[in-house]
């Protein structure tokens, strides 16, 4: 099977005509497997395959290509392959897909998640033998091991409430898509009201469509926010949001938040490891599991160490790059 | 129940990620008061003071990096090079990424159970290792010591090894905590650590009230007393101040106590080594005990001669200067002031009296001081300036009579520094270094480079020359830098950012220094921001070729002898070596 790159994010499989998370070309079947800004295609020609909730997702980002919409479990059917799409637990509406071939069987994950986010649809594979496996490898490093996400959730919580007691308004720095919702459920039971941007709380309407319980929130108001909890990006954090709470305590919530020695910009004051992707260790149970002929790596900075644990394995690995 | 070393390790992490330093200090008193063994509080306060072993014990545990960490490679069971090596360049630090895969890895989890050591028994393991010397033995013993440790400990013991706890409180702020955990006097504890340097046994009679019973003793050298800037000058009574010239040389303390004499330099490194003329003179001599502030200077001919020329010698380290450079430049000691004389510390004497007691040591025993000039009217403070000058000296210090010598807190006007306008040049922001604190990344300090296209030397446009903080920038400033930095990175390097050279930078410096380690063989020495050059082009920037006329002209610069006004008074037959 020929497996290639394609741009800073996209893999394609040329002999069956299909590519993953693209802009995709004429006559290709283009699949995405969620709404994520580095896996969105981006031209308005683009016509793909997704879930509805990431069509839903995609389209309040400013997708103005065609998406037809694939349900999970449910096969596509080309001249040259079946399609089905399985949950990857990354955020809502992120598919694995799952393509079987004369010329072998793939699974593409795309950005995924073991145990799953509780905000999504839940993790599953398909239960075929999988002969090529193309992973991402983002914490390809073995000083990245998850806490179990009651722990994180109870760390959320606790740094919420005790910066309020101290009369800090307590700033959850998080990505808009997928990050965000999951710490607001962390948070709902807290009862507190939350504000967010514009951005986040069009993307949060569609959680709660898929039947997400995210609390109250509202959009961020300079006068309102006293006594709030805020949920911020890096980026609006940086240009300045929100720069009116004078008092205020910043958490940073992503995998990147192990060990301290990223560069995030502002002032961090307190760091939560909690991310929307496999740790290496799941990672290395999810190639052990499923023993494909060979894994393909991408979106990683450390495939070396990935392949020195699968080499020891007896598991053919590339990078794809 | 004796007190562990996890409850310390466990501290110390709640410490280092205090938000600010109050907190810090206040968990690090809980966690003092906490403790119930006079031993253990004793042990706690030394190790958070960064040191293992008492004060002057002379021991040392000499392990390095790459024995502890390819040893936590082997306890885990995981490749040194294909592994450990990127983990740890991923966490930026060996002990966070150690504590990480101690915690994480299967093969290292099960290898461990927590046994509660207590302090002692990690004071004891140290010390252990101390007497060790090859790498496999150390390693064996690390081993069996981890076994017992969790990772937190573990961090932490090497951590405390290496000297780098990065608490975020400094001495003071230990003893401030010290202070708040049993109430006591926070001056009294600060002026106990600073005269003893110890902090385990502060802490003992902090508890016991006994602070009465701090004792200084010769061979723990004493912060040196600073000077204020010049801008305090303008203000003040000159009758009630004498002015010294501010010498081109090595600030040092001597300490000279029995048989034995040792230097300091002013960050309290020892530089006995490189200055074997100077100690032969004190040990040929029978002094009293004595602690003495002065400075170090080249002096040839009745000249003193720049200060970088000692340099080389201190380059020297360990071995001992040959007789060649011995002769080219001779170091002398130059005494401006005592602290410890015949078993007493004087230091909380007045300037004056401290200065009778000097002189007398001067005349008794040929030791060299710094002269001491009464000031006229700003006249006449003006001529001795110049004239320290012409000497080949940095300026004047002027100094408040009824003043104690001051070994803690900001520099207060007791002493004024009115030193030779700084040297500034434009040059480029190259890289910027950052480090972890309490408030996440923040920028550390800036290297600033000067242009070298047109020179055919360098293949390069820009190179390195110095490397300053910006600390007076005021905060607008520091925003826009800050923003300016992120548009203009482009590469990381563990934790320093390149950036495209753009933004220019007038810089301030006290002098220009020889460094044959740097790719341009100059540094500028203590530069700081004097402006941002928002609007300026990079080609602005000053060449290198500019920099090494500078420093041309610094070197020959005709020196004043020390005839008439000198600027120290030497013994008429002074040698540094017994006849
Ligand atoms: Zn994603
Ligand atoms: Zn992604």
């Amino acid at each position: 099977m020929n497996i290639i790159k394609a741009g800073s994010s996209g893999v394609l499989l040329p002999d069956l005509n299909i590519e993953f998370d693209c802009s995709g070309t004429d006559g290709g079947h283009t699949f995405i497997s969620h709404a994520h800004a580095d896996h969105m295609p981006r031209s308005k020609k683009s016509r793909v395959y997704c879930t509805a909730y990431t069509r839903a997702l995609m389209r309040e980002r400013g997708f103005e290509g065609t998406a037809q919409v694939l349900e999970f479990g449910t096969p596509l059917d080309t001249q040259r392959a079946r399609i089905t799409l399985y949950p990857a637990g990354h955020i809502l509406g992120s598919a694995m897909v799952f393509v079987e071939s004369e010329r072998g069987n793939v699974l593409y994950t795309g950005d995924c998640r073991i145990p799953p986010s509780p905000a999504s649809e839940g993790f599953a594979l398909p239960g075929r033998r999988v002969d090529h496996l193309v992973t991402e490898a983002t914490f390809a490093l073995p000083i990245y091991k998850w806490d179990s996400h009651e722990k994180l959730a109870s760390e959320v919580r606790s740094f919420a409430s005790d910066s309020l007691k101290n009369d800090f308004a307590p700033v959850f720095l998080a990505y808009d898509l997928g990050k965000a919702q999951e710490i607001m459920q962390m948070l709902a039971p807290l009862n507190r009201p939350l504000q967010i941007s514009r951005a986040c709380y069009n993307l949060c309407k569609i959680y709660e469509r898929a039947g997400f319980h995210l609390g109250s929130y509202e959009t961020y108001t300079s006068s309102t926010c006293e006594g709030k909890i805020l949920i911020a990006s890096s980026h609006a954090l940086n240009n300045g949001f929100p720069a009116d709470v004078s008092k205020k305590r910043i958490a940073y919530c992503s995998g990147w938040a192990t060990g301290t020695t990223r560069f995030v910009g502002p002032s961090i004051d307190k760091m939560i490891p909690l991310s929307d992707h496999l740790d290496f260790f799941e990672l290395i149970e999810l190639c052990k599991g499923l023993r494909p002929e060979k894994v393909y790596l991408t979106h990683t900075p450390n495939a070396s160490v990935v392949q020195h644990y699968l080499d020891n394995l007896n598991i053919d690995s590339r990078l794809l790059e | 129940m004796s007190d562990t070393f996890r409850q310390w390790a466990e501290a110390v992490q709640q410490i280092a990620e205090a938000p600010d330093t109050p907190v810090g200090i206040t968990r690090c008193a809980t966690y003092l008061r906490s403790l119930r063994t006079d031993k253990g509080l004793q042990l706690a306060a030394r190790f958070l003071d960064e040191r293992i072993f008492p004060f002057r014990s002379g021991k040392r545990v000499a392990v390095g990096s790459r024995t502890y960490s390819t040893c936590a490679a082997e306890f885990c069971e995981i490749d040194y090079e294909q592994v450990f090596k990127p983990c740890k360049k991923a966490l930026g630090n060996a002990p966070d990424t150690i504590e990480k895969l101690m915690q994480n890895i299967e093969a290292a989890r099960d290898r461990r159970s927590s046994a509660g050591l207590s302090l002692s028994d990690i004071r004891q393991n140290y010390e252990r290792l101390s007497g060790l010397s090859t790498r496999t033995v150390k390693k064996t013993l690390l081993k069996s010591a981890w076994r017992k440790m969790t990772p937190v400990e573990i961090n932490y013991y090497i951590r405390l090894m290496r000297g780098a706890l990065e608490t975020g409180l400094s001495s003071q702020q230990l003893a401030s905590a010290l202070a708040e955990a049993f109430e006591r006097d926070p001056s009294r504890v600060r002026h106990a650590v600073t005269i003893t340097g110890r902090m385990g046994r502060t802490a003992l009679l902090c508890k016991h009230d006994k602070l009465e019973e701090a004792r200084f003793f010769p061979f723990h050298p004493l912060p040196p007393m600073s000077a204020s800037p010049a801008k305090e000058a303008e203000a003040v009574d000159l009758t009630r101040y004498v002015a010294e010239e501010e010498f081109a040389g090595l600030r040092t303390q001597v300490h000279l106590s029995g048989n034995r004499v040792k230097l300091y330099a002013s960050d309290g490194t020892e530089v006995t080594g490189p200055f074997p003329d100077v100690t032969h003179f004190f040990l040929s001599r029978p002094i009293p005990d004595v602690v003495l502030d002065g400075v170090i200077c080249a002096y040839r001919d009745r000249e003193i001669l720049p200060g970088q020329l000692l340099r080389k010698r201190m380059k020297m380290k360990k071995k001992r200067p040959g007789a060649d450079m011995l002769e080219q430049y001779p170091a002398l000691f130059i005494a401006f002031d005592i602290l410890y004389h015949k078993g007493e510390l004087i230091s909380g004497k007045s300037l004056s009296r401290r200065r009778q007691i000097l002189e007398k040591l001067s005349e008794n025993h040929s030791v060299p001081i710094a002269s001491q000039f009464d000031v006229r009217d700003r006249d006449h403070l003006k001529k001795l300036f110049i004239r320290s000058l012409s000497h080949g000296n940095e300026g004047l210090v002027l100094k408040l009579r009824e003043s104690a010598y001051e070994t803690y807190g900001q520099p207060s006007d007791s002493w004024i520094n009115i030193i030779k306008p700084a040297g500034s040049l434009k040059t480029v922001l190259m890289y910027v270094h950052t480090e972890n604190g309490k408030h996440g990344r923040r920028h550390t300090g800036y290297t600033l480079g000067v242009r070298v296209r047109e020179d055919p030397r360098y293949e390069e446009e820009f190179i390195p020359i110095g490397k300053s903080g910006a600390d007076d920038l005021g905060d607008e400033e520091t925003k826009r830098l800050k923003k300016r930095i992120r548009d203009l990175t482009v590469e990381k390097y563990g934790p320093t950012l390149g950036l495209i050279p753009e933004i220019v930078v007038e810089l301030e410096f006290d002098d220009i220094r020889l460094n044959k380690r740097t790719k341009a063989n100059y540094v500028l020495h203590r530069p700081r921001f004097s402006i941002i050059r928002w609007n300026s082009d990079p080609v602005e920037t000053a060449t290198l070729k500019k920099v090494e006329n500078l420093y041309q002209k610094k070197i020959n610069q005709n020196r004043l002898k020390q005839d008439e006004n000198p600027s120290f008074l030497i013994h008429e037959n002074y040698t540094s070596t017994k006849d």
